[in-house]
This record gives structure tokens, sequence and C-alpha cells, in this order.
């Protein structure tokens, strides 16, 4: 591409345009111009473009559609090798729902990731505004806060399942003795409890990863708008919500998106404190889609619960990008 | 470049012999053997004594996880990847069996003077059984039974030397045993949500006339009422739905439960923990003179039938039995042998537990077999767990399961 704005290439153009009669430039012609295309120019865009998306075209999508299309067969395990297995159009999803824990566990899941996304979002916004404030320390202490998230989720759960243990556990020791409660409450066993019990873990897990999401986007908010409005008498109340809040929309948007990932994600924290009972109780449907695959070898079961999270996860980013589309700029 | 030339030749040289050596080797059958024990265990040590052996096989030893080892050996098993040997739990072997992934090798043990099926406690032989035909060779077994604290019994007035026997007097022991005060249950078992409740509760069932087929007699939801009272009357911490059997007996070594159900594998921590006074009984029946029942746990040996060398890894289990006579010694597992005396250890509790566990073997039952075993004991655990958490009664909760059970068996 002789008109190609690059100074490379354009110097590469000059020989071809000193000889404008050349049959030679014909037969080299669409080689170079394909190769100088490829390096700068529309080419180049293309593989710009095609690698990433191949790339996640066979580690995203080829596992995604396998996902959907074993959801639509009859699958167990000496047929997990092969691709084509008996189809059964939508029995799994009939069955799934015919099952009565399904919707329990439906509701757990819900349950489970506002609870989570908000305790973990609450606790961890106050935190940002807290080590906002800059005192001496404030940065080391705000880096010991990550400890929480650098933790891998099957050592956490472990420590969580002694604090949370019925008999013996810290947190009954600490409710007991502030005379919040007078008998041991069994976290763990209790099916009025144990939901709530992993939430908590989750709840610490991901505090410090929050609010270092939300300290960086504290201090991208310009100081000139706090100066200007404190001139013009707003309090730290009206600063806050004309302020922080709206200068904060996308970040707080991108959060809870992640958030939502991140506790859909969440899979150790019950494989090591509940196990998903006592009789689901606590059991969400990203622990049941393993529990079907991987305990009962029911892979086309777990494949139609996995499929079911993938429409509500998709439902929840359509919603994350409708919403963060009007952005509030400056 | 002389030196270099030398240094060619000298590699050319080098890689020659180390060819020569490898195509030595290579005349041996190579079989590869995928089981979960670690290296203190049994499989890996068997393994490396067969191979010293040289007798012209050659074993590669592969340890894989307890949770993996049934996806794993499936993955492997459809893609053509599948060992020539593995170690299978053995509820899960009827479900390998059934398809066909595993090698009949009923004539070959026909033939066998080292492996006889009379040898085998029935439990343990019926688990490698599908169709009459025999798919494997048990590995080792365990079951469980009742431990119990011999000074806690002094203590509250009971005779140690007269452990409960029936269940209205386990339950009646645990209420006597049990101190909130001193922070100590009467009892610690598991109704965990996995194989381990299933394995617990099975032979509760079974004492009382019930069976996985038919899960709803009236025996069986009679010892789910007697797992009710002793949770709901809190003799057994309310831990014990989420607890699996290795968490739980480590209150009952910690002094904080007076009597524990569970097997074998806990002799060795227990002997090093425990600082009092312990002793084995069987597993309480529901009253004096009824059938006996226990569980059956461990693992069995099978040739996948896609090995190219079955004569070659049949002679390997051959081996590996003709070992069993060591195994309680030097790994502390209970062979699945009925003609094996195990020699005393010099420690009088743990021989004297011993001796119980050998007792009970001979009423353990195995789970199933029955290829869609995973899904039977699902129904058996759920039943458990709505009937604990008071979601259901007893009754309901094992008419449920009996109905989903009975889909499975069709």
């Amino acid at each position: 591409m002789a008109d190609a704005p690059s100074s490379i290439s354009s110097r590469k153009g000059v020989p071809a345009a000193q000889a404008p009669g050349n049959p030679v430039r014909d037969v080299r012609g669409p080689i170079k111009r394909l190769y100088s295309s490829v390096r700068d120019g529309r080419g180049f865009d293309i593989v710009l473009v095609a690698f990433p998306l191949g790339f996640l075209f066979l580690m995203a999508g080829l596992p995604l559609l396998y996902n959907v299309l074993m959801s639509f067969q009859e699958v167990d395990m000496f047929s997990l090798g092969t691709l084509m297995r008996p189809f059964v159009g939508l029995k799994n999803y009939r069955d799934l729902f015919a099952q009565p824990e399904t919707l329990p566990i439906l509701a757990n899941t819900a349950i489970f990731v506002a609870g989570s996304i908000a305790g973990q979002f609450l606790i961890g916004f106050g935190l940002a505004l807290f080590f906002w404030v800059n005192f001496p320390g404030a940065s080391w202490l705000r880096g010991l806060f990550l400890v929480s998230w650098v933790m891998p989720g099957l050592v956490v759960g472990a420590i969580w399942n002694w604090i949370l243990s019925g008999d013996f556990g810290v947190l009954n020791f600490v409710l007991r003795e502030g005379g919040v409660i007078s008998g041991n409450i069994f976290w763990r066993s209790d099916p009025n409890y144990s939901l709530y019990a992993v939430i908590l873990a989750n709840i610490w897990l991901g505090t410090a990863f929050n609010m270092i999401l939300l300290s960086v986007g504290l201090s991208a908010i310009p100081a000139d708008l706090y100066e200007a409005a404190e001139l013009d008498g707003a309090n730290a109340w009206q600063r806050f919500w004309t302020i922080t809040l709206p200068m904060m929309r996308s970040t707080i948007g991108a959060i809870i998106a992640l958030g939502l990932i991140f506790t859909l994600q969440q899979f150790d924290l019950f494989a090591a404190i509940t196990s998903g009972g006592p009789n689901n109780s606590s059991n969400v449907t990203q622990y049941w889609a393993w529990e079907q695959s991987f305990r009962q070898y029911d892979f086309a079961k777990g494949a139609t619960i996995s499929v079911l999270m993938i429409i509500f996860v998709m439902i929840a980013s359509v919603v994350y990008v409708r919403s963060t589309r009007h952005e509030v700029r400056g | 470049m002389g030196i270099r030339k030398y240094a060619v030749i000298g590699a050319l040289a080098l890689a020659g012999v180390s060819l020569f050596g490898l195509s030595a080797r290579a005349e041996d059958v190579k079989l590869t053997l995928w089981s979960l024990d670690r290296n203190i265990q049994p499989a890996p040590n068997l393994v490396a004594e067969f191979n010293k052996l040289n007798n012209g096989i050659h074993i590669e030893y592969r340890q894989i996880q307890f949770d993996d080892v049934v996806s794993e050996a499936m993955r492997a098993y459809s893609t053509g990847q599948a060992p020539d040997i593995i170690a299978i739990d053995n509820p899960e072997h009827a479900l390998f069996s059934s398809r066909g992934a595993f090698l009949d090798l009923t004539d070959m043990i026909s033939k066998s003077t080292v492996i006889k099926p009379e040898n085998y406690f029935p439990g343990p032989l019926k688990s490698v059984e599908w169709d009459g035909r025999y798919y494997g060779v048990p590995k080792a077994t365990n079951t469980i039974a009742l431990y119990y604290n011999k000074d806690m019994f002094k203590a509250k007035g009971l005779d140690p030397s007269k452990p409960p026997q029936t269940w209205d007097e386990l339950v009646d022991a645990a209420r006597k045993l049990t101190d909130p005060a001193a922070n100590v249950y009467g009892l610690a078992f598991s109704a965990k949500a996995n194989e381990e409740g299933t394995f617990q509760f099975l032979p509760w069932a079974q004492m009382g006339g019930g069976s996985y087929e038919n899960i709803n007699a009236e025996g069986a939801v009679k010892a789910l009422e007697i797992w009710k009272k002793i949770i709901d009357e809190k003799l057994a911490s309310p831990d014990t739905l989420t607890r699996g059997q290795w968490d739980s007996t480590g209150t009952f070594n910690s002094g904080n439960a007076a009597m524990a159900i569970s097997g074998p594998w806990e002799l060795d921590r227990m002997t090093q923990e425990a600082k009092f006074d312990w002793g084995v009984t069987l597993l309480p029946v529901p009253k004096e003179g009824a059938e006996r029942s226990s569980a059956m746990g461990d693992f069995n040996w099978a040739i996948f039938a896609s090995s190219k060398h079955p004569e070659e890894a049949f002679k390997a289990l051959e081996f590996f039995a003709s070992q069993d006579d060591k195994m309680f010694k030097n790994y502390g597992q209970l062979p699945a042998r009925s003609d094996i005396s195990i020699p005393e250890t010099g420690q009088p509790l743990k021989d004297a537990a011993l001796k119980v566990f050998l007792e009970q073997l001979k009423y353990a039952k195995p789970r199933g077999p029955h290829p869609e075993w995973p899904k039977i004991s699902k129904a058996i655990q759920d039943a458990i767990q709505a009937a604990l958490t008071g979601q259901a009664s007893p009754k309901d909760a094992l008419d449920q399961a009996a109905e989903k059970i009975k889909a499975v068996l069709g």
C-alpha cells in the first residue's frame, strides 16, 4: 500500500513507483501488497483482531459450545470421548426442573450472589474511603488487606471451617462471650445458617479486592472538584453524593460485574465449608454442576446447569453494559 | 575443529550405547498401574518390589487423588489411554465391569494357584463380581465398628467391659455419657452428604432388615429414627451432618466424644493421640440376637479390558495377592482374606481392636454392586440429611429415597 501513512511503507513503495512499466511489478505486486498490508494496513488490523478472537474461540468459545451441545445429549462416562452422542432434545432441562431441589438451589445462588456482592462492596467501599484519608501508614495497611485476596480459596475455606465450627469455633466463642448468643450456632450444619456461613467467608475473601479497585477509582477523581465544591460550601455528605459517587460510576459498575463473576465462580469455599449441605441448604448452581458431573457422573445434567449459569451471567452482563453506556465523565 | 569432531563422535557413541541400553530395557513388558496409594501405603511399595523381581515385566506407577480416580479412569478409557491395572473403590467397580471396561478374570482366577475365590471374605469378593463373573481382585478391606472411651464409661458409672450391644443400649449409654458442661458428646459418627454418609447408614438399615433395594423397610426407618433421636437430643454434635469420619473420630481422640463409629484406618492415629483407655466393639444391633451387618470399604484391583498384556498384568495381581499377609504389619490395612491370620503387633489396644474388626468383617456387605451406585447412594444421603435436619420425617425421607432408587434400578 503505497498510500499507507506510515513512513516505512511509503519508502518501500518508492522503487515500484519509479518503474511504472515494469512487468515484474504485476507479479510481485500482489504478494508485496499483501506483505505490506500485513505489516501495516488493513491486513495488520485483521491479524490483530483475528489473533485474540481465535484464541478466545479456541479457549473459551469451543468449550462453551461443547457444553451447550452436551446439555442436549445423553452423556455417560463411556461416551465422554465422542462428540456425537444421542440427542435428547430438552429432556435434560425438563428433568432438571422436575427435581425438587432445583428451585431452592437457584434461590440459594441468588441469595449468595446478592449477599456476597453487597457485603464485599459495602465493606470494601467503606475501607477504601477510610484509607483515602491517607493517614500515616495508610498505603501499607491497605496492602496488607490484600493478604486475604492472595490466599487460595481452599485455605480460606479450611480456616473458616475452624472459625465456624459449631462446638469449638472461634466465632461462637466470641458471640457467646459477647453475650450475643446463649447456645452455640452450628453454622455449617444448621440449614438456617449454612448458606450465610459461606457468604460470610466469601465476603471476607472478596472485600480486599473491592477495596483496592475502589481505591484506584477514588484516586482518579481530580482534587480540584472537591476544592471547588468546598468553596461553594458543600458539606462532606453532599460532596460524597454529588462528586464521589457519580465519578465512581464506571468503577462501581465494573466492580459489581466482576463481583458477579467471582461469586458465581466461587467453588472452593463450598467444597471446604459445607459441601453444599446439609440437605442442599447451602448448595448453589456452580457447586451443584460439579456435583452432578463428577460425583454422580451425570455429565449432561452438569452441562445443563452450566448453561443456565451462562444465561444468567449473560443477562447480568447485558444489564452491566447498558448501565455503563451513558457514562458521566468529568 | 578436531576437538569438535571428536566431541561429535563421542556424543554419537554415547547415544548409540544409551539406545542399545534402552532397547535392552524395551524387551521388558511395560505395564502402567494407577492407584491412590501414597508412598507409605501398599501399591507403590508392591510395585517397587515387583519390579525388583526382574521377571521381564516392568510396572510404572502413577498416583491419582481419591476424588479423581473414577473420572480420570473414565476419561482415559474412553480415549484409549487407560492403564493396564487400576485400584478402584469397591462400590464403583460395577460401573466399569458392567460396561465391559474391566477384563473378565474368571478363567485366569480358576487356573491361578495364588488367587483363590474361597480365600476371600464374601463381601469384598461380591464387589468384584458382575453377572456371576469376577472382574477384579479385592485389594484390601475395612469395615466400621464402635470405638468407646473406657475411662469415660467408668466415670459415668457404666461397665467398660460391657459396651452397648443394641441400639437402645447405645442411645442410653450416649445419654449418660453426654456432658455438655465438659464439652463431651455421647457419640461421634458421620452423616455427611457424601459416600461416607451412605457407608455409615447402610449397615444400620441392613441390620434392620432393609437394603439399598428396600431402603424404606420398617427396620431402616427405625434406624433413621434412632439417628434423628441422637442428633435431636444432641447426643452427637450437630456437625455430624457436615463432618466426615476422620474429623468426627478426631473429636473422640481428643476426648470430646465418648464413643465413635469408624473403621480400622483410625487405629494408628488413635494409638498415638488418644490419652485414655479405649476399646472397640461390634456395631450395636436393633435388638439382642438380631442379624449383624456392617459396611465394607476399600479398593479392588482390576485390569482394563483394553490392556495389551492381560497375562502379565494378572501376574502382577498374583504377586500383590501373595504379599497380602504382610499388609497389616507394613501398612496397617486389612487384607480381604479369610485364610490369613494376622500376626499380633505387640500393642494390646490395637490387637484387641483388630480382633473385633476381623469379626465385624464377616458381616460386612458391599454397597451394590450396581453400575449406577453413585445415584443410589445420593438418594440415601438425601434421605439422611432431610430427616436429620427435620425437613422430612424419617419415614417420608426414606420413602422418597426408595422411589428414587426404584427409578435407578428400573
